[in-house]
């Protein structure tokens, strides 16, 4: 018999609320910036908008709506683990090349690591609740 | 937003985590009595935002500081009700820990009102 777990339901469902919160604050904070005071840190306030994105896809897709949620979701904590592990990396070598924060900037480490803990969490939990045959 | 208002927020939305912590170790499942609390907390919420909206005029804020000040208290209203709307949905372990990350993040949200608003 095949089954296919969901992903929302258990501890997924404080995990959801968790990409949510992220997804709400990143979003918004980007927002507020780039409507605020783009011309100071395009490129930094360009990075906090996509990393809001991404949250919001993550969200979305351990959440299980829409077509085909838990593509969704994979693709959102991996660009998540890539993106913040290079952004770490690039922000800890050369920490003039962003001159704002972003939520990735040094591993997260404004966020409480948060934001590194977070795509690893995602990632088991959409590898534990694979579908299996 | 003098007194202890915000303090006093800061303080229960910390106890209602708490709350919602021993919950979710007991493996109990939210009752009156937690929906009661994060009542409480909801209804000091919107006090603050009301004496915010009140006392901002007097206040040295830029404009984008209070864009994110009036940002984070509305986020702060709605993170409890949706909190129990996505917790109350399943019977879990897990359902319940969405109350604990709704009220870290209310704690959260508080803690940087009291850092944007100017002492």
């Amino acid at each position: 018999m095949r089954t296919n777990p969901s992903t929302r339901t258990g501890a997924g469902r404080a995990l959801v609320t968790v990409y949510g919160v992220f997804a709400l604050a990143a979003t918004a904070r980007s927002l507020v910036q780039l409507l605020t005071k783009a011309d100071e840190a395009p490129l930094a306030y360009a990075l906090s908008a996509v990393a809001g994105l991404v949250y919001v896809a993550a969200t979305i897709g351990l959440a299980e709506l829409g077509p085909n949620p838990r593509r969704l979701a994979w693709a959102a904590v991996g660009f998540e683990l890539v993106g913040v592990l290079t952004v770490g990396t690039l922000t800890v070598l050369d920490p003039e090349l962003f001159p704002d924060q972003t939520v990735w900037s040094a591993y997260g480490a404004g966020y409480g690591w948060l934001p590194l803990v977070l795509p690893f969490a995602g990632i088991a939990w959409l590898w534990h609740t694979r579908p299996r045959p | 937003m003098d007194g202890p208002l915000p303090l006093a927020l800061l303080v229960g939305s910390l106890l209602f985590a708490a709350v919602v912590l021993v919950y979710v170790v007991l493996d109990r499942t939210p009752d009156w009595g937690l929906l009661g609390l994060a009542g409480v907390v909801e209804a000091a919420t919107l006090v603050l935002l009301v004496v915010a909206a009140v006392q901002v005029g007097g206040v040295d804020l830029s404009g984008g500081a209070v864009v994110t000040l009036f940002g984070y208290l509305l986020a702060g209203l709605v993170l409890l009700p949706i909190g129990f709307v996505w917790s109350l949905a399943e019977r879990s372990r897990g359902a319940t820990a969405v109350l604990l990350v709704a009220g870290l993040a209310q704690a959260f949200v508080v803690l940087r009102v009291m850092q944007v608003w100017p002492s």
